[in-house]
């Protein structure tokens, strides 16, 4: 699903972000980035949903050379990769609801199909009683989980997470976690950069470690179930 | 716990598309101007702060409007004493009256040709010297000429205009005597010269400033909502989709913003500036400010609109990257 070819990336001429990185991640696949700030996590996932464009080397995602995309078809690759971030990034002046309606107004859905779809994922969040509220009326661990909502609700074929659980609690980063998980075994291959020990020891899965724009170890957990032979 | 509950609805699958409303151009232009209104609402102060700035500064540019209209109506009246005299030693036949008069109306810039005769020169001398008639006695009508009073066209009061078309009239035969006052021509079209030049200076200047100040508000509004910006690109959206409600709410500012200026305008004008413009006539024949002409007004309005749409574009221009 995800294939990095000796992708570099350097920012300014001596800065280099990622050094001569290879890494192949398979569809339904659930892997964590992991390493020091500055490692080169979150370089890492620009390049994933065509925020970023490599110096060097090729980026495929489902087959598409991201690395070659104008800038006409980033949108349609941004379509099939739903992205959370540790600061949501949800608008403030719109509802729960309208935050996660974004995603279907995009690719063109109506109005009845996007109530019903918003809801349903809602639901799935446990957030259906708060649709009509802003952000700013609700905590940390519910805002990441309508950022969730509006990653989730078009059935994205990738999940990207930048330290999606940085600014929450345990209950509410184990909550988040499950959702990922449930996300995977619905076939969406799930990438999370985070520095959380205990997250990562939590879930069980593959673990990539980045150091200064290197790969420095892979650890293949051996219970990853839905990983493909 | 688990909140994620694994039941799948069966109406919906990964990534189909709704092939309901929504589709096509008129679908998304609805779909595109309720957005817009919504947005409007959402930020109603930044939107206030915007169509604030549009109202003022239209505003201003209109009052200077209604004072260069008004000025120039006042002088165009002035100009009608641009007017060119053929004078005759002797009373004219009527049949050589006709001739004459039909020779100088086809010239082009002619308006309006007056015969003068004797009695009627003298009426206006005794009318000229009223109180002091005493001083006309003994005068005979035989004393004063005939003449011919040419009036012009509004478009022909230039300076080389009036002489051109001196210099066409000595060429009928009959006429040698003609007189239109060059000094006072000239000094008259330097002047207005002068005032529309100084008028299109100021227009202008107050113009750009104009452009200026409402470009850099919308782009310190869009910038505010540059989070917006992002999450639409992130979800997917292509430029134009992320575009378009602002666009929208541009053209909607301009037009709102340039409505309300019309508005306090036309208000102004009712309250203060109707009856109070003594100061600018000049000629007793106008009386009052008269408000702007319709055209202005819809020069006004579309002004707005395209200050909203372009100052959104072009800021949109700067803060969309897809």
């Amino acid at each position: 699903m995800i294939q990095l070819h000796n992708v570099s990336l350097a920012y300014q001429k001596d800065a280099t972000a990622l050094n001569n990185i290879t890494l192949r991640i398979e569809k339904g696949e659930f892997v964590f980035l992991t390493g020091p700030s500055g490692a080169g996590k979150t370089t890492l996932l620009r390049l994933l949903y065509g925020a970023l464009t490599p110096t060097r080397g090729q980026v495929l995602i489902d087959g598409q050379n991201v690395s070659r995309m104008t800038s006409a078809q980033i949108p349609q690759l941004r379509r099939m990769v739903g992205v959370v971030f540790q600061d949501f990034k949800l608008l403030p002046t719109r509802t729960v609801f309208e935050n996660v309606a974004i995603t279907l107004e995009v690719l063109g859905w109506g109005r009845a199909d996007i109530g019903k779809k918003v809801m349903h994922i809602l639901k799935q969040m446990d957030m259906e009683s708060k649709l009509n509220l802003t952000p700013q009326r609700l905590s940390g661990g519910e805002q990441q989980r309508v950022a969730l909502a509006r990653a989730l609700v078009n059935d994205p074929k990738v999940l990207l997470a930048d330290e999606p659980t940085g600014n929450l609690d345990d209950a509410n980063k184990n909550q988040i976690l499950n959702i990922f998980k449930e996300a995977n075994i619905r076939g969406t291959t799930v990438v999370v950069a985070t520095h959380d020990r205990r997250l990562i020891d939590n879930s069980h899965k593959r673990l990539v470690t980045l150091s200064k724009g290197d790969i420095v170890e892979q650890v293949e957990k051996e219970n990853i179930s839905s990983y493909p032979v | 716990m688990n909140r994620w509950k694994k039941k799948t609805s069966p109406v919906i699958q990964s990534n189909k598309r709704a092939p309901l409303a929504g589709e096509g151009f008129g679908g998304r232009l609805g779909y595109f101007v309720r957005r817009a209104l919504i947005n409007l609402r959402q930020n109603i102060f930044v939107n206030v702060v915007t169509i604030g700035t549009i109202t003022l500064a239209l505003l201003i540019v209109a009052l200077f409007l209604l004072v260069f209209v008004n000025l120039e109506n006042a002088v165009g009246n002035w100009s009608e004493r641009v007017q060119v005299t053929v004078y005759f030693d002797r009373e004219l036949a009527p049949q050589e009256q006709a001739a004459l008069r039909a020779k100088i109306i086809s010239i082009p810039g002619a308006n309006r040709v007056n015969y003068v005769s004797r009695d009627e020169a003298l009426r206006r001398f005794k009318g000229r010297l009223r109180g002091q008639e005493t001083l006309l006695e003994g005068v005979r009508p035989e004393v004063l000429p005939t003449s011919f009073e040419i009036a012009l066209k509004r478009s022909s009061r230039d300076t080389q205009e009036v002489e051109a078309f001196v210099s066409v009239l000595k060429r009928i035969p009959g006429i040698s005597e003609v007189q239109y006052g060059e000094e006072w021509v000239k000094r008259f079209n330097t002047f207005l010269n002068f005032m529309r030049l100084l008028g299109a200076l100021l227009g202008s200047f107050l113009l750009i400033a104009v452009v200026f100040i409402v470009s850099n508000t919308i782009k310190l509004t869009i910038y505010a909502r540059r989070d917006e910006l992002e999450v639409m690109a992130l979800v997917g959206a292509t430029r134009f989709f992320i575009k378009a409600p602002f666009l929208i709410e541009g053209i909607i500012q301009g037009c709102v913003g340039s409505l309300i200026a019309i508005g306090l305008l036309l208000g102004l004008y009712e309250v203060f500036l109707q009856n109070a413009g003594s100061f600018l006539t000049f000629n007793p024949a106008t009386s009052g400010l008269s408000f702007l002409p319709l055209e202005y007004v819809g020069g006004i309005v579309i002004t707005g609109v395209a200050l909203g749409f372009i100052g959104s574009l072009t800021s949109l221009k700067r803060f969309v990257n897809v």
